[in-house]
């Protein structure tokens, strides 16, 4: 596995705050690498100076081990597709397409047979094939998407980039270009860096996910990595629903771990893998889809005593938010099966595996998050 | 953004408070005082009166007698040259304000930097240039200091060349504004998309920019153009017997030759070529904004 | 990345142009302080005297006075039919609309001359005397284009949300009118007031042909121009320019603030 793209201790501010805060990481040739975060993040200002479009205050950028920090980014070998598509208003589809191929005869790179037929095949690729002779503003905005993707990938650029592609989209057109993207990636075997604030599909789509906030890379890891074992707080929280919560640890000669949290309510962890000294204080996870609720009425064996203080029913789920009567403790319970009779104010019973209860964070220092 | 025909008596009403009021002021003072001018154009003179006709004779001679035609062909290519230099001027600086100014302060910084000469005494201006180019002025003073010349040489001033000179300087503000209103309106993605596909700022350029702001800037010099031909103060300050144009063959019309008659044809003929202009420049501004 | 080729290329061909379009209103500055007879060179030293002679020069302060008077009456005119004009345009659809608009841009594409032309024959016919009005009434309907046309921008561009939201709260149509429409589209129409005021003072094609007996700052000054003058002329366009600039710069201010952006949309 070699790395394509570097980026080492990238640094970007504009006269004010730092938009981008000492970001380094390693892209790996073919992948397909998301860089996720919320607005503000600034993984776009990360992407942007990867193309060339901003230049870092600090930092630098590699390509396959060349620095090309300040390489020009008509120079850089990698193609952007862009938010709003950027497509040239005043020529059609199929010169839109064509536009970077022509740059390249005059250079001796095409001659204009090769560029026909390869804007053709690309316009196949996505689909658009009857649609070359027609104006930017006549296409719907899937179809402009489509353009940018065609114009982007027909010059076989080795890295492509995508500026949270899929944004101005709807919900269905963007689920079907998602497929469509992760099986162009398949196929051409291309890396792909790819802007989203949507985790869903950062994960779906993905090898390996970045998350960032405030200008700070949190973690980069698999999409598994990310879910199941975040590294603080922050990504805890941005990923699916999660239960964050600040407890003091007590440990067992046995090597088990348990958490005391707020009002005296203790969890059971998984073991004591992070080497965790009693009485520290600590941050768990637990995932939403973890929590296992009960009616209390039944005669379930344990567990602590809530009360649902709301019910959401999301068709695939439902979702609950619990409380812990007597203590400021909340929890967010997502169940798939749907527990039959469980409604606003009931009470009921929540427990956990222990293997569940991940430890994130250890001691009061403050955390990555706000 | 404007609502459907007004559909109700009460949006009716409204419609009628609204437009009689303009309505009824652009009719008394514009549309009664044009057909006046057709009126009169369709007349004669006859011992410094006026006799009403029903004669088409004045408006064929504005086309086919001398000086007349020559005096309109060579207005309208003073009007032409002065749009042309004044875009050549103006783009420059709309170039730099649309894409080389990042803060918004620095824009309108820029932006008034511009205004002010423009909207300063017209007369001031084309006066101004009567200094620089005269025989004392400041050309001539530093040709002499530099004794590239014995004595002061005349053909700077009082000749066409004077004439789209000082208009040049009077409308090139105009052009700036106008041209950098197309050039700020193409998005920045688009540029970005330009050079990222591989293209030299001259490619983007040609390819992209121009011919994106074409349409806008022609219909922003089509005005220029208009304004410029109908000028009478540059060729009346700083033009010599060669550089008279319309409007001071009008005025002259009016005064001692007059031939009111002669006069309002000119008239009818410049407000039908101006009609057509409007029309132009507006279909070319349609076409530069549906594109986005 | 807006930036498109070399910076310091763009800026130094961009002052340059600016600095030529500055160079002939400094070189009228500079000479206005001229101690010669003469408004061309030798410069031959530095007095005030051409300003005091200005303020003793009892023609030239009453066309000022003149001025003011024609330019305030053009303002309120261009004002009263300009503002329903603009709402009309912008807010209903009639027949004849696009004719109509039309007719709001001529004015401001036609030579001043022909313009004065026909009013001169309209006056006559009505045997209308030619003053300060018949001049008032002939720049009036040429400015009254202009303040359509900014008003008219900003109506597009403010939208009808904010009126609807109104309409949703109760209010009529005269106070969506005073509350909402107004208060909005005030910025456009005050700068608008600003710059019509400014080119009245200025102007001089269609003044030249409705002028009575009484003479506008540009008429006296066009007298004064014909002839090979003394360095007065170049302090009274000093100082005219002067003005200027301190109305361009209030009218731009205010008819740009409140609208959200920073730089002009097409003029």
């Amino acid at each position: 596995m070699t790395t394509i793209i570097e980026a080492r201790q990238l640094q970007k501010h504009y006269g004010g705050p730092l938009a981008v805060r000492d970001v380094s990481l390693a892209v790996n040739e073919g992948e397909f690498l998301s860089l996720l975060g919320a607005s503000g993040s600034g993984k776009t200002t990360t992407l942007r100076m990867i193309a060339g479009l901003e230049s870092p205050t600090q930092g630098s950028v590699l390509f396959r081990g060349q620095d090309i920090t300040h390489v020009p980014v008509a120079q850089r070998d990698m193609r952007m597709v862009f938010q709003d598509f950027a497509l040239f208003p005043n020529l059609t589809v199929w010169e839109n397409v064509a536009f970077g191929l022509r740059l390249r005869i005059t250079r001796g790179r095409y001659t204009s047979d090769e560029v026909k037929s390869r804007v053709g095949q690309y316009l196949e690729t996505v689909q658009l094939t009857g649609h070359a002779d027609k104006m930017p503003h006549q296409l719907s905005g899937g179809q402009r998407q489509r353009v940018s993707l065609a114009r982007a990938l027909v010059t076989d650029p080795p890295v492509v980039l995508f500026d949270e592609p899929l944004g101005s989209l709807d919900a269905n057109m963007r689920k079907v270009m998602q497929l469509e993207l992760k099986r162009l990636h398949r196929e051409l075997r291309k890396t792909f860096i790819y802007v989203t604030h949507d985790q869903e599909e950062a994960m779906g789509l993905s090898d390996r996910v970045a998350v960032l906030k405030d200008g700070r890379l949190l973690q980069l890891g698999t999409p598994d990595d990310i879910y199941f074992r975040p590294n603080c707080a922050a990504v805890a929280s941005f990923i699916g629903a999660a239960n964050v919560l600040d407890g003091v640890a007590a440990t067992t000669p046995g090597g088990t771990v348990s958490v005391e949290l707020a009002g005296g309510v203790r969890l059971a962890a998984a073991d004591n893998a992070a080497g965790v000294a009693n009485g520290e204080a600590v941050t768990i996870m637990l995932r939403a889809e973890q929590v296992r609720v009960a009616p209390a009425a039944g005669g379930a064996a344990d567990g602590v005593r809530a009360q649902v203080t709301e019910r959401l029913f999301l068709g695939e789920k439902v979702r609950y938010e619990l409380k812990v009567p007597g203590t400021g403790l909340r929890l967010t319970a997502m169940s798939s099966g749907g527990h039959p009779g469980l409604g606003l104010g009931d009470d009921v019973l929540v427990s956990a595996d222990p293997g569940h209860v991940r430890i994130i964070a250890r001691g009061s220092a403050p955390r990555a998050d706000a | 953004m404007s609502v459907a025909a007004a559909a109700t008596p009460q949006d009716r009403r409204q419609l009628l408070i609204w437009l009689l009021p303009p309505l009824l002021w652009f009719t008394v003072f514009m549309v009664i005082p044009y057909g006046m001018l057709f009126y009169y154009s369709l007349g004669s003179t006859e011992y410094m009166t006026f006799k009403p006709g029903f004669s088409l004779a004045n408006l064929v001679r504005v086309f086919r007698a001398e000086p007349y035609l020559s005096v309109l062909l060579k207005s309208a290519r003073i009007g032409a040259f002065t749009a042309i230099g004044a875009t050549i001027l103006a783009y420059p600086v709309a170039f730099c304000l649309a894409f080389h100014t990042r803060s918004a302060r620095a824009k309108f910084l820029i932006y008034l930097l511009v205004i002010v000469p423009w909207w300063a005494a017209y007369l001031v201006k084309a006066y101004a240039w009567k200094t620089i180019l005269g025989t004392n002025g400041i050309i001539n003073a530093l040709l002499l200091d530099l004794h590239l010349i014995h004595e002061p040489l005349t053909l700077f001033l009082y000749n066409q060349f004077s004439v789209v000179l000082t208009l040049v300087y009077i409308f090139t503000p105009f052009s700036i504004l106008s041209i950098y209103a197309q050039l700020e309106r193409i998005p920045t993605s688009i540029i970005e998309a330009s050079s990222n596909l591989g293209a030299t700022t001259l490619e983007t350029l040609t390819k992209i920019i121009i011919p994106l702001s074409i349409p806008g800037v022609i219909a922003g010099a089509i005005i220029t153009f208009a304004l410029a031909t109908g000028d009478f103060i540059a060729p009346a300050l700083v033009g010599g017997p060669d550089a008279i144009m319309v409007s001071n063959v009008v005025i002259n019309l009016l005064g001692v030759a007059f031939d009111w008659p002669m006069a309002a044809s000119i008239g009818i003929v410049v407000i039908g070529v101006g009609t057509a202009l409007i029309s132009v420049s507006q279909y070319l501004e349609h076409r530069a904004q549906a594109r986005f | 990345m807006r930036e498109l080729g070399s910076r310091r290329t763009s800026w130094a061909l961009g002052w340059s142009v600016l600095a030529f379009l500055y160079a002939p209103l400094a070189v009228m500055a500079v000479f206005s302080f001229n101690d010669s007879d003469f408004t061309g060179l030798p410069f031959q030293g530095f007095t005030l005297r051409w300003y005091g002679m200005l303020l003793e020069d009892d023609r030239l302060l009453e066309s000022v006075w003149n001025s003011v008077y024609v330019a305030l009456g053009v303002v309120g005119l261009s004002t009263l039919f300009g503002l329903p004009a603009a709402i009309a345009l912008d807010r209903f659809d009639f027949p004849g609309k696009a004719w109509f608009a039309r007719l709001v841009l001529l004015p401001i594409v036609l030579p001043g001359v022909i313009t004065g032309v026909a009013l001169l024959l309209f006056y006559m016919a009505m045997h209308f005397r030619l003053s300060l009005y018949t001049i008032m009434l002939g720049q009036g309907t040429g400015l009254m284009c202009i303040t359509i046309t900014e008003v008219a921008a900003r109506l597009r561009r403010m939208g009808r949300s904010t009126e609807e939201a109104a309409r949703t709260l109760g209010a009529n149509e005269w106070e969506v009118l005073r509350k909402v429409t107004l208060p909005g589209v005030m910025p456009a129409l005050i700068g608008a007031m600003l710059i019509a005021f400014s080119i009245s003072f200025d102007e001089i094609a269609v003044t030249y042909l409705l002028t009575g007996r009484q003479n506008t700052l540009p008429m006296t000054l066009w007298s004064l121009l014909r002839r090979e003058a003394t360095p007065e002329v170049n302090a009274v366009s000093t100082l005219v320019i002067a003005a200027s600039v301190i109305l361009i710069v209030l009218g731009t201010w205010l008819s740009r603030r409140g609208s959200g952006e920073p730089v002009a949309a097409p003029v």
